[in-house]
């Protein structure tokens, strides 16, 4: 895990970290939140709309920002303050996503950093766009 | 810097941050007037602000922030 504190931060400074969505994500993504909405369930139901099977949770792929933030950048000094994220293209079960961030601004007066986010799928497509903005330990 | 200017631009900047274009700031608003002003959302108008005049605030700067007045009053001194 890093813990970069603020005098280690500098705009332009990226971390990434590759992760495959599994059935138990899903499963597990279910059971904490209980968003059952058939395009996340059903193959059947996503398939009847244009997807290639069950949506995977965009808010599960954002939650990879909790970790980018929270374990990479600036990792263990982290105190989350917002997360923007938008969900670009649809994320299937079995894709292998990068969750990747690059610092966009440090405050040193408020200790505080702006980071980009973004996380694209195995074919290199981008899936789902952040913006994070948290505190750092000084 | 027009007074009347300055306080526009800045009710700008906090309609952008709180997404609500119905706020209508005198010198005398303060936290107590807008409901999601919080110290979050103080850090997030504080470096908008230092975004849109080149400024730079240290927490001295900062820390006695009563009401949009005194905040007009410090854009105006480090703008000066």
């Amino acid at each position: 895990m890093n813990a970069y504190t603020m005098a280690h931060l500098t705009v332009g400074q990226t971390e990434s970290f590759t992760t495959t969505v599994t059935e138990e994500k899903m499963a597990q993504f279910y059971a904490i939140t209980g968003d059952n909405s058939p395009i996340h369930m059903s193959e059947e139901a996503a398939k009847k709309r244009g997807h290639a099977g069950r949506v995977v949770y965009g808010m599960l792929g954002a939650s990879l920002f909790s970790t980018l933030a929270g374990v990479y950048l600036p990792g263990a000094t982290c105190l989350l303050h917002s997360v923007e994220a938008k969900f670009v293209k649809p994320v299937y079960i079995g894709d292998v996503l990068t969750v990747a961030g690059t610092v966009q601004e440090v405050n040193e007066t408020f200790s505080t950093i702006t980071i980009k986010a973004v996380i694209t799928n195995q074919n290199g497509t981008k899936v789902t766009r952040g913006v994070i903005k948290a505190g750092v330990e000084k | 810097m027009n007074p009347e200017q300055l306080l526009q631009e800045v009710q700008e900047i906090f309609r952008d941050n709180f997404d609500d274009e119905t706020i209508v700031l005198t010198r005398q608003t303060n936290a107590e007037d807008i409901e999601d002003w919080d110290s979050l959302e103080q850090i997030n108008l504080l470096t908008a602000i230092e975004k849109k005049y080149g400024l730079k605030f240290n927490l001295a700067d900062v820390r006695g922030l009563q009401d949009v007045g005194d905040l007009l009053d410090l854009v105006v001194r480090l703008t000066a």
